[in-house]
């Protein structure tokens, strides 16, 4: 057993965590994606950072301290197309780090699943607030949409809008609240990512299998800090070839016109992480029910660790869990697709199944892999 | 919430383990890749086909709702003819 007193606190912590740290010798790819949303927030950290060096939050100034900055401060076209399509990737390393968590039963580790929900709800947030500072038209106006939402709460609704927006409509206050919170709230999150990390290191990492891999761990370091490093070129190298190549190609052409309130865009839409909650938000006729179906499309994960528990961990070995988790995957990118799409036929019909679908996962995927339990 | 110190898994407490056998083989002795292309590239074509038929069904399925919805919303925009007969 490694004796830790001869070590200070500090490198003891760093040691335990990434160097003698015992790790199943059989994790996959899909277990890389913890590391690169590591990297995604450090550079998202970095480069917000260097930005907001050059930033003014003002209503009159934003739009054109962003533009201007790209020719007169030095490397900063490089900073913002980063944090712009370094945020895409993020969600990405999200998305995928969650299809993981879900195929393979990590919601098991309840504390860990939980605290990983909250840290997807608070850098949702902050990608919101980040996307209103620029203040182009898609800024204004998405902040508008999305605010205005809160509108619907019974009661208190109208005054909760007043109060977030500091005024009677989305103004300067707003940019100027948005830009302190976005600034803050990615420390919240790599606070809640070291509690994230301890409540994982209280049992160690799972495994492709889904059964215990006490007896045969190997050392983080090298195995898996190389493994790491592997698979973070993979993930920087696209990154990069975006920043250099094509650095607008996620973006809506809309955010190069300056906000106007007296001018609303033909589409609203929120960037492309963001489409498949917004065609679930559309696809409600009601506006509070709308509300509440875009509240659920992302607190339904909470539900995962009390869903219905099966023999085996993960969905390796159920077929019918398998199909309809791919099945899932599919609804995720047409949900994606429908919320790009404007509110015609037959987008509005085909979002409301999707929905319908979209949510069904979560209430079959138990009972269908406890019939397989039995059967087999 | 757990006392970490009762959970805590470090080598040498991972588990109750009797009986351990271990192997060695001095790194002279062996091939760092042994095997790499012979056995891993058709594991690669073995681990396509056994998850084909889960994930390629789904997948197109959904490009047939997609390219079904474009086909039937360009419909919807064109002029169906008969669609201005009550206006003659």
């Amino acid at each position: 057993m490694y004796k830790a007193s001869r070590f200070s606190p500090l490198t003891s912590i760093i040691r335990h965590t990434v160097v003698t740290l015992p790790t199943p010798i059989n994790i996959s790819t899909w277990w890389n994606f913890g590391s690169l949303l590591g990297i995604c927030l450090a550079s998202q950290i970095f480069s917000g950072l260097v930005l907001s060096l050059h930033f003014t939050a003002h209503t009159d100034l934003s739009f054109y301290v962003v533009i201007q900055s790209f020719g007169d401060v030095y490397y900063n076209w490089w900073f913002r197309a980063l944090h712009a399509n370094g945020a895409s990737f993020f969600f990405i390393g999200l998305y995928l780090h969650i299809a993981r968590g879900l195929y393979y039963g990590s919601y098991l580790f309840k504390e860990v699943w939980s605290i990983g929900v909250v840290i997807l709800l608070l850098v949702m947030a902050s990608a919101f607030l980040g996307y209103v500072l620029p203040w182009g038209q898609m800024s204004f106006w998405g902040a508008t949409v999305i605010t205005s939402l809160f509108s619907a709460l019974p009661v208190i609704g109208g005054d909760v809008v007043v109060w977030l927006w500091g005024g009677f409509s989305v103004d300067n206050a707003t940019l100027t609240r948005f830009f302190g919170l976005h600034f803050v709230l990615p420390f919240i999150v790599a606070g809640l990512v070291g509690l994230h990390l301890f409540f994982l290191h209280d049992q160690g990492s799972s495994n492709p299998l889904g059964v215990s891999s006490d007896f045969n761990k190997v050392v983080f370091h090298h195995y898996y800090v190389l493994k790491d490093l592997v698979g973070a070129c993979f993930f920087i190298g696209p990154l990069l070839g975006l920043v250099y190549f094509n650095p607008w190609l996620l973006g809506d052409p809309e955010n190069f016109i300056e906000g106007n309130p007296l001018v609303t865009p033909h589409h609203i839409q929120p960037e492309w992480y963001f489409l498949f909650a917004y065609a679930i938000l559309r696809a409600v006729p009601n506006k509070l029910g709308g509300v509440v179906a875009l509240a659920a499309a992302v607190l339904v994960l909470f539900y995962m660790p009390v869903s219905p528990k099966t023999s085996l961990k993960g969905l390796s070995f159920y077929p019918w869990g398998k199909m309809l988790f791919f099945s899932l995957i599919g609804v995720f990118f047409l949900l994606t697709w429908a919320g790009s799409k404007p509110v015609e036929e037959p987008y509005v019909v085909i979002s409301q199944v999707l929905s319908f679908l979209y949510f069904s996962y979560f209430a079959l995927i138990g009972p269908i892999t406890r019939i397989q339990d039995k059967l087999l | 919430m757990r006392p970490s110190f009762l959970l805590r898994k470090e080598f040498g407490n991972l588990a109750v383990i009797r009986g351990t056998v271990k192997y060695h083989l001095s790194p002279l002795e062996q091939r760092a890749f042994a095997g790499a292309i012979s056995q891993g590239v058709p594991n690669i074509f073995w681990r396509f086909r056994q998850s084909f038929f889960y994930v390629v069904p789904p997948m197109l399925l959904s490009y047939l709702v997609y390219y079904t919805a474009e086909m039937e919303h360009d419909r919807l925009q064109r002029k169906q003819p008969g669609q201005f007969d009550h206006e003659k």
